[in-house]
């Protein structure tokens, strides 16, 4: 029996699984939209995974925002933050690669790489501004399609400016340009445009962009931005069909480094699993603490501030 | 030599003095044109992104100036006292200027609770320039005078449009937002348009009038711009507050002034210079309510 | 009526600022709630919205302890905003209907003894001076003492064998703290809980992971404002230098800031609030081959946008890992673990690869 991995990225807008072999080659893969509910998301994306005859699941990886429970819920072997994991996936396909440019549902990174090893990185500092989740209530306030966007953007010749580096300056902007007539596709651009410099302006500040650039995360999906990231950066940055999936596939390739001969299942359906969240009154701190309640039992939990949390459980 | 003066911050408190003082010492100045989109761009480009929108702008104008003279004259303000201090921006901006651009920057420093008076910055510029001290001093009560000279002037027309029959306005701001191109200058545009009397609250003789706002108050010009509501909140129908985002002494002064306040009045927090979001209806809507009182 | 003094609470600043009030006056001290999200919607509900976030924290802790009684309030202040903070919040909190005295203790970063002798006076007619000043200087002893064993915790406790083992002493010597009257009781209990906290045994690795935190006063101070950053790195088993702490502030920094820019060839002048002192400590810590720095402090804190591109540049030159990170009242913290997770896994991965 050959061994394979899973790798399961559990961000705020998407969930996105791959299976690999040992070469890191994908067996299979899938992505759905997380709905707020990550349990669900991670079921029913697991039922949709299969694996291949003749190969035993040897490793699960989790990362994303909801990597802690997720990891406690699949049993995995590796729980890893994004950065790592988009570093480790990209590698694989991208060997050379010196820089990584990620915009996903509420974070947006920046990952410097040097023959092979992070040496720097930054996350957006401040709010949701110019990321994916903005993007997305952007587009249904101006009655647009999120898929239709970024063609849309590619249409206009003279992209309207929009105020971006704040969600409610953006807003207030953007309503103003909608009711003084501008166009649709030069409005939509002029958002593209500005996910672009906010993002050089506030992650991108200071570093050394270098090509290769990867682009990726779900905006990567956006050819508006990538157009705009092109133009301002005067070069083309890489955009793979699997963008989306590196995170997952980084966690599947980092839980292989750590695999013992454990085989894991993925049978999800009968397994019980919830959360409950609650204020701990243990100390006068009032933390809100998450726990997690596997068939009836209380597995873990996480959330509390101090040692006292623990013991709650 | 060529001194550049970047036509930002400072440069609106200090620009007759600076203009004459150098007149009268034969040395070629120049200073950076109106803002514009390009400035503006290099501002953001330097900048950290999380600075307030005037402390972009006057970057921008450094960038733009920095392959154009030998020095770039950048001041430093501590204070003027011990309860008049300055925006911590005031303190840092030559370090900031200095770590950013490889540049020749001539800076004197005004610290008043150190005894480093702005004579003293004068002479310390003429000694860096190799200028001799008599002259240096000639040169300065020279540009005192005329520069004086020129406020009261000013002053004196801003306390005549406050008799003025139309309705009026108090713009309450830094100059260096009230009178940039592209932040306050749009604004005061649509006021005249609008048939409206601007009273600007920096043409002014004050002498700490702002208790009656705010009794604890330690930053010199945001105590300038609130006496200046003391002085003519009578003979006024309206107050516009204009700050560029995120301005941290305007954050809270004015709160404080707008919950004593018994004037209509708006609050425009300027942020992107190139889309303002609607701050012309917002305008209107003030004028329309100003001229049904 | 009698008093109820409240005051904002700081890290664990909490006890020897109750224990001054209590020797110095017989007003009743209010032990304000911890700050939970419930603290800061309040106190966001009720701020301006882009004023720096100990505005938002100290106004939302003031309200909880008015309702809880309180009818003196008392705030320190700062060499930035801060020293403005209690004129708008007293204004905002008697426009809420509250009926309370507020004192400001320091203002425009000065401790002027005078001033605080006479805000002091006012709260307690009957003052005797040379017994408040003996309760001042005992007061000022008992930070001092904290202070240093906080900062040697700070870089041991990832390592101790017995987890929770330091933690426990300490807060058993703040109890302590409380009872004493005297100098010779407080360097009793000092020296005995040094001992026993000195001789908790540790396991540190001799390529331990260090890191350096920097930033913003308050954001640094207060747990709650810094998603508990420092639990955070000890659990990774990292090593923490932090510099500020309300000793320096009040008591070594008039001094030290002369000292640290002439030893900086890079600023020329001081930059307002901790600005240039933090531009000092990065030197510090790029000098002394710790593996990071955390620069972090609440969003539109001012002085310290100042200071970022200097201190990225330092970091820069010296390929010194920098993260920044600005925290803001809605901070998340999944999204601040990730930021410190991935800082130290970086940190980890270049320590390995040489």
């Amino acid at each position: 029996m050959d061994k394979c991995y899973l790798g399961v990225d559990i961000g705020s807008i998407s969930t996105k699984g791959v299976i690999i072999d040992e070469k890191y080659n994908i067996l299979s893969q899938n992505y759905i939209w997380t709905e707020a509910s990550p349990i669900s998301a991670v079921k029913e994306l697991i039922s949709t995974l299969s694996i291949p005859k003749g190969y035993k699941l040897s490793g699960i990886g989790t990362t994303g925002s909801a990597r802690k429970l997720i990891g406690l819920m699949l049993g995995a072997n590796v729980v890893k933050n994004e950065i790592i994991c988009h570093a480790y996936g990209t590698l694989n396909y991208y060997p050379d690669c010196k820089t990584i440019l990620e915009i996903g549902g509420q974070d947006s990174k920046i990952i410097i790489i040097n023959n092979g090893i992070i040496t720097d990185y930054a996350m957006n500092t401040l709010c949701a501004a110019g990321t994916g989740a903005f993007l997305s209530s952007q587009s249904k306030r101006i009655g647009v399609d999120i898929n239709d966007f970024g063609s849309l953007a590619l249409s206009s010749k003279n992209p309207v400016k929009i105020a971006a580096r704040c969600t409610v300056f953006a807003e207030s902007d953007l309503i103003h340009k909608a009711q003084l007539g501008y166009k649709k596709e030069d409005i939509v651009a002029g958002l593209c445009k500005s996910v672009v410099l906010n993002y050089l302006n506030n992650v991108g500040k200071g570093k050394k962009i270098k090509e290769p650039i990867v682009f990726q995360g779900g905006v990567s999906k956006n050819i508006g931005v990538v157009k705009y990231f092109n133009e301002i950066l005067n070069t083309k940055v890489i955009v793979d069909d699997n963008s989306h999936l590196m995170g997952a596939i980084g966690a599947a390739i980092l839980s292989s480094k750590e695999s013992s001969d454990k085989e894991y299942n993925l049978n999800m359906n009968e397994i019980n699993f919830e959360t409950k969240g609650y204020e701990c009154k243990g100390c006068s701190n009032n933390c809100e603490i998450v726990r997690i309640i596997k068939d009836g039992k209380l597995i873990d939990s996480f959330g509390n501030r101090c040692e006292r949390g623990t013991i709650a459980k | 030599m060529k001194i550049g003066i970047p036509r930002s911050l400072y440069y609106y408190y200090f620009k007759d003095l600076w203009q004459y003082f150098f007149e009268y010492l034969n040395i070629e100045v120049i200073v950076s044109p109106e803002t514009n989109k390009q400035i503006m761009d290099l501002g953001v480009k330097y900048s950290n992104d999380e600075m307030c929108l005037s402390m972009k702008n006057y970057i921008g104008h450094i960038a733009y100036l920095k392959d154009k003279c030998t020095h770039i004259l950048i001041p430093r303000i501590d204070n003027y006292g011990l309860s008049n201090q300055t925006c911590t921006n005031f303190l840092s901006t030559y370090d900031i200027i200095n770590n950013i651009f490889d540049i020749n920057i001539l800076n004197y420093n005004i610290n008043l609770k150190n005894n480093e008076t702005e004579l003293k910055g004068f002479l310390n510029i003429g000694r860096k320039l190799g200028i001799n001290k008599k002259y240096i001093k000639d040169a300065y009560i020279y540009a005192r005078v005329k520069s004086s000279k020129i406020k009261k002037e000013k002053v004196l027309k801003n306390l005549k449009n406050l008799r003025s029959d139309k309705r009026k306005i108090l713009l309450v701001g830094h100059p260096y937002n009230i009178y940039d191109k592209l932040i306050g200058e749009p604004i005061i545009n649509m006021l005249k348009s609008l048939n409206i009397e601007i009273i600007y609250c920096d043409l002014f003789y004050t002498k700490n009038e702002y208790d009656r706002y705010s009794k604890g108050l330690y930053w010199k010009y945001n105590k300038e711009n609130i006496s200046s509501i003391s002085k003519c909140i009578d003979r006024i129908d309206g107050i516009i507050f204009l700050s560029s985002f995120p301005c941290g002494p305007d954050s809270l002064v004015n709160e404080l002034v707008i919950r004593k306040l018994d004037k209509p009045y708006i609050n425009i927090i300027v942020d992107d210079v190139e889309s303002s979001g609607g701050i012309e209806t917002r305008i209107e809507s003030f004028v329309d309510i100003v001229n049904e009182l | 009526m009698e008093r109820v003094i409240a005051f904002p609470l700081m890290g664990n600043y909490y006890v020897p600022s109750s224990f001054l009030f209590s020797k110095i006056s017989d007003c009743e001290i209010l032990k304000p709630p911890p700050i939970t999200s419930k603290t800061i919607e309040l106190g966001s509900k009720n701020s301006p919205d882009f004023v720096c976030t100990p505005f938002k924290y100290t106004l939302g802790t003031y309200i909880e302890c008015l309702e809880m009684g309180a009818n003196t309030l008392i705030q320190m202040g700062g060499g930035c905003r801060y020293g403005y903070y209690f004129e708008l919040q007293q204004k905002i909190l008697s426009d809420l209907g509250y009926k309370f005295e507020y004192f400001n203790l320091v203002s425009m970063g000065h401790a002027d003894l005078k001033n605080i002798y006479k805000i002091i006076k006012k709260i307690n007619p009957k003052l005797n001076k040379i017994k408040s000043l003996y309760y001042f200087c005992l007061t000022i002893k008992m930070v001092k003492y904290m202070d240093k064993v906080e900062d040697y915790i700070r870089q041991n406790v990832a390592y101790e064998e017995e987890k929770g083992k330091l933690n426990q002493l300490f807060d058993s010597m703040l109890d302590d703290f409380n009872m004493v009257k005297t100098f010779i009781g407080l360097n009793r209990v000092y020296h005995k809980y040094k001992k026993l906290i000195e001789s908790v045994k540790l396991n540190k690795p001799k390529n331990n992971i260090k890191i350096g935190i920097i930033g913003e006063l308050y954001t640094l101070m207060e747990p709650f404002a810094n998603n508990n950053l420092e639990h955070l790195l000890e659990n990774y088993g990292v090593e923490i230098k932090r510099f500020t702490n309300v000793t320096y502030l009040l008591f070594e920094k008039g001094k030290k800031t002369k000292k640290y820019l002439k030893k900086l060839d890079n600023v020329k002048y001081k930059m307002g609030a901790d600005a240039m002192d933090n531009i000092y400590y990065t030197k510090y810590l790029i000098e002394n081959n710790y593996d990071g720095i955390i620069h972090i402090k609440s969003s539109f804190c001012t002085p310290e946008i100042g200071n970022m591109g200097i201190i990225g540049k330092m970091c820069e030159e010296s390929d010194m890992p920098v993260l920044f990170i600005s925290t803001d009242t809605n901070t998340s913290n999944v999204g601040f673990e990730t930021r410190i997770e991935a800082f130290y896994d970086m940190i980890e991965m270049r320590k390995k690869n040489g």
